[in-house]
């Protein structure tokens, strides 16, 4: 994989994103507005104690918001009619997905530095502070599992008519493993700490998805991305 | 011979294809195509929408896989061997793929670390001086004109000074200075490069060619040297390509 390459891609990609800010913007709207109808649909009885929603609605929320981004990663190099230019170029077709799925991931964790403490302050009654390097080491697999998935399948769907479409019907299946590990770690760590044993687990799965579809995405990329 | 005098007889082949075939679906795009140029010739496609002529250029750039059959470019195999091919050949087309919302020089930094260049700067440079673009080189390229962007898109072609310069319909949507411009490129650089040239602009592909030739139905049609007379090429047109196409 050539370094120099997956860096141009990478930079290319976050100059034009930082510049126009489409992914961004789109991404912090829904990511806002999904945690202020998840305030008040579920909000009603102050009592109401939500700790066990808080990793699904923390996932469900990151995951959709992904899928808006995973859309776009593609689409500008298609309606540019730039993807031409980049497989002209003598560059492994490896290296170009691993610089999307990294542009894809650096986009995501943003949206995730800013919606966090919002989403603690709407939902999080506990602090875990204590445990905060283990939720973002969650954070980090989970994201690493949606962002190499969503890249792989981003890239075959825009060669396609309904790509807005297939994309969320193909992506959404696959990534159903991703959700309940990451969850479940997640609710854990909010609700009463982090439970070693179980969080080790969970965190191994995550990492085994991950290195399963990163191979996966190794061996076929080539032919995802060709004609 | 080509335009300057040179007799490109003895000169090694750049380009071979040998029985290229290509299908989408079911429907046969190139139906057995075999053609080879030598290094430094010009050879310049004509045919009617739909012929093939694009999609051997692409396959030629390795942007199309050949369906069946063997292309050879720059002394490798397209699809055994694409990097040297890609390293080897540059593509100007209609699509000038440029990113809108980076600046000139984003894109051809972008495009000189991808082809590994050593003295991108210097490069860089020379090629926005030489396509008089350098007063816009900040400038993002969404505030171009399409005369402006076509002629980043020839520096973007040329940047990592390929031996293989594939054009297709390259005048089309230029302004009289980008023509200007392109063709004077075009003979300065003439001598290193091999050409092939998918045009509808008959006095230019005449001009140019050191080889003719007329794709019909994904298939060549006919094929001719240089020094063919404009009434002539038109006679012979008519006659090989089926009623009702549209040159």
């Amino acid at each position: 994989m050539g370094s120099r390459q997956f860096m141009a891609i990478l930079r290319k990609d976050l100059i034009r994103e930082l510049r126009t800010r489409e992914m961004l913007v789109s991404m912090f709207l829904f990511v806002m507005l999904a945690l202020v109808i998840f305030h008040y649909a579920f909000g009603v009885d102050e009592d109401t104690d939500l700790t066990s929603f808080t990793g699904g609605m923390l996932w469900v929320t990151f995951i959709f918001s992904a899928l808006l981004g995973l859309n776009r990663s593609f689409a500008q190099e298609k309606d540019e009619q730039c993807l031409d230019g980049l497989l002209l170029c003598p560059v492994d077709r490896v290296t170009i997905f691993f610089a999307k799925m990294t542009g894809n991931l650096v986009f995501l964790l943003i949206i995730q530095a800013v919606s966090v403490p919002v989403f603690t302050l709407f939902f999080i009654e506990r602090s875990y502070l204590a445990d905060i390097g283990l939720f973002i080491l969650v954070l980090l697999l989970a994201d690493l599992g949606i962002c190499t998935i969503g890249t792989l399948l981003a890239t075959i769907s825009m060669n396609t008519r309904a790509r807005d479409l297939l994309l969320p019907i193909v992506f959404l299946p696959l990534i159903v493993p991703v959700l309940i590990a990451a969850t479940s770690a997640t609710t854990g760590i909010f609700a009463d700490g982090a439970d070693l044993g179980d969080l080790a687990a969970r965190l191994g799965f995550l990492a085994a998805f991950d290195a399963v579809f990163m191979v996966a995405a190794y061996g076929t990329y080539d032919f995802a991305i060709g004609e | 011979m080509d335009a300057s005098g040179r007799d490109l007889s003895d000169a090694p082949l750049e380009i071979e294809v040998d029985g290229l075939r290509k299908t989408f679906g079911r429907r046969e795009v190139l139906r057995g195509l075999s053609f080879s140029l030598e290094r430094g010739g010009f050879l310049v496609m004509f045919g009617p929408n739909g012929a093939g002529k694009t999609t051997t250029l692409r396959v030629l750039a390795t942007l199309l896989t050949a369906g069946r059959g063997s292309v050879r470019v720059a002394g490798h195999d397209v699809r055994e061997d694409p990097m040297p091919v890609r390293r080897a050949v540059g593509l100007i087309s209609h699509s000038p793929m440029l990113y809108l919302d980076l600046t000139a020089y984003e894109n051809l930094r972008f495009y000189a670390d991808m082809y590994g260049l050593e003295d991108r700067e210097e490069r860089i440079t020379e090629l926005l001086e030489r396509l008089e673009l350098s007063h816009r080189r900040y400038d993002v390229v969404r505030t171009f004109s399409k005369g402006m962007r076509q002629r980043l898109a020839i520096a973007r072609a040329i940047l990592h000074r390929p031996r293989v310069l594939l054009l297709d319909e390259p005048h089309s949507g230029l302004d009289p200075r980008a023509v200007d411009i392109l063709d004077g490129l075009l003979a300065e650089i003439r001598e290193e490069h091999t050409f092939v040239m998918v045009t509808h602009h008959i006095e230019k592909g005449l001009e140019l060619a050191t080889r003719l030739m007329i794709v019909d139905g994904g298939k060549i049609v006919w094929e001719h040297g240089a020094g063919v007379a404009r009434e002539t090429f038109n006679a012979v047109y008519r006659e090989h390509v089926q009623e009702g196409s549209v040159l």
